[in-house]
């Protein structure tokens, strides 16, 4: 057999020692858990679209104003936070830590004011007299028959999705606050984290609020 | 040593062509099957037959490249070559990826699409059309999250290869659970509500 020296060899992935990823096992982790996590967003919007479309009559109660407004609003802010998570990301990868904290505290308020706006948005629809087990005694008459599915369908996505944009929020500024100790990876992992419960968004928001408009409020 | 290796990865890779030739072939047999009605069911079957195909094809594609048996427009850089040294010069191509300048452009575009989706929601399309424009819609933008913001399109092949599966099998589960519901909403009996009969319309 040939004498080769180890470092001719070309890396051979399957062979040990290497690394087929060439990412901290940080990021890895972080991957690994966003594609679990997608996977549980998943299951509960296929089952709200099961639901929804097997059913006999579904609520469409969000008229354009206030409650499409505000959703869009909710979006813009989320995409913007998005945005300001990438500069935190970059300039964090400058090694600048003091603009890193600085967008990273813009991503916060950005995801602050997201939960806010949600917030509004439960109270308006509980005051109704919505919750996860029931509907508002008016809505029979504009949807007779309706599944009384839309509460939990909605409160407990729109519920999730908010305890992680909530998490994310502890998150980022856990980072932000002792950032001289974390490294530039470190933000991204974060950044990765964040940039996921935007994605999910992206889902829910036409899912749940576009196809359920009330033309006739 | 070599030798079984590269016997069990050209048998491994078999199999999953074959995997991938049956899948086409159960798109090509719903296709001419007499009970082929082109409705919601069989399209959708269709579509998840291919997504499936093309997985399982990913490997002996990939097998095959590295064979020079394909024609590659995505060349493998020296680095991909080089040993692997330490943790520190792991995270050295991360040096490059989308500018500021770049991100903020699509930052813009995704606002573009959000406004166009919400416009659609503003005029009064039917339901099944919005479904599927606004699934559209979120599936490009998702994607340039992933790329851009996550910085994907800059990571090494094999996690995106890792990655995206995952999300296009969402998908599919999404597509074959689908038609089901108006399945189950067909078979509904119809209510007495009132006086009056409530009879389901057929589809």
């Amino acid at each position: 057999m040939l004498e080769v020296r180890a470092d001719a060899l070309p890396a051979n992935d399957w062979s040990g020692g290497t690394h087929p990823y060439r990412i901290s096992h940080r990021k890895l982790g972080m991957w690994l858990f966003i594609m679990s996590d997608s996977l549980t967003f998943g299951a509960l919007l296929i089952v709200y679209s099961y639901a929804r479309f097997s059913s006999e009559n579904w609520p469409t109660p969000f008229p354009f104003y206030p409650s499409i407004i505000f959703s869009s609003s909710m979006t813009l802010v989320l995409l913007s936070s998005s945005l300001t998570m990438v500069y935190a990301v970059s300039a964090a990868k400058r090694r600048d830590k003091r603009k890193a904290r600085r967008w990273l505290l813009a991503t916060m308020f950005f995801g602050g004011t997201f939960i806010v706006l949600h917030m509004i948005e439960w109270l308006r629809l509980i005051n109704e007299g919505l919750s996860p087990s029931r509907l508002p005694a008016e809505w029979a008459t504009k949807w007779p028959g309706a599944s009384a599915h839309f509460g939990s369908a909605f409160f407990g996505i729109t519920g999730l999705h908010m305890f992680h944009v909530f998490t994310g929020l502890c998150y980022l500024g856990f980072i932000a606050a002792r950032i001289r100790k974390f490294s530039a990876d470190d933000v991204e992992v974060s950044g990765l984290y964040w940039h996921f419960v935007d994605l999910v968004w992206m889902f829910v928001f036409p899912l749940i609020y576009l196809l359920s408009v009330d033309f006739h409020p | 040593m070599e030798q079984p290796k590269e016997r069990e990865l050209k048998t491994l890779n078999f199999l999953l062509l074959l995997l991938a030739v049956a899948a086409v072939g159960v798109a090509g047999w719903t296709l001419v099957a007499d009970e082929f009605k082109a409705g919601t069911d069989d399209l959708f079957l269709i579509l998840v037959c291919l997504l499936l195909a093309l997985l399982f094809a990913i490997s002996p594609l990939m097998w095959a490249r590295s064979k020079g048996l394909l024609h590659n427009p995505f060349a493998l850089g020296e680095e991909d070559l080089a040993v692997e040294g330490h943790g520190d010069e792991l995270l050295a191509h991360e040096e490059h990826g989308g500018s500021d300048r770049q991100n903020t452009w699509i930052w813009g575009v995704l606002l573009g699409l959000t406004g166009f989706e919400v416009f659609l929601a503003y005029v009064q399309l039917n339901l099944t059309l919005m479904l599927i424009i606004l699934m559209g819609a979120s599936i490009i933008k998702a994607a340039l999250i992933v790329a851009y913001f996550m910085h994907l399109k800059f990571e090494r092949l094999t996690l995106v290869l890792t990655i995206v599966p995952t999300l296009v099998v969402l998908f599919c589960l999404f597509a074959i659970f689908f038609p089901d519901s108006s399945r189950a909403h067909n078979l509904r009996q119809p209510i007495m509500r009132g006086s009056q009969e409530v009879v389901q319309e057929g589809k």
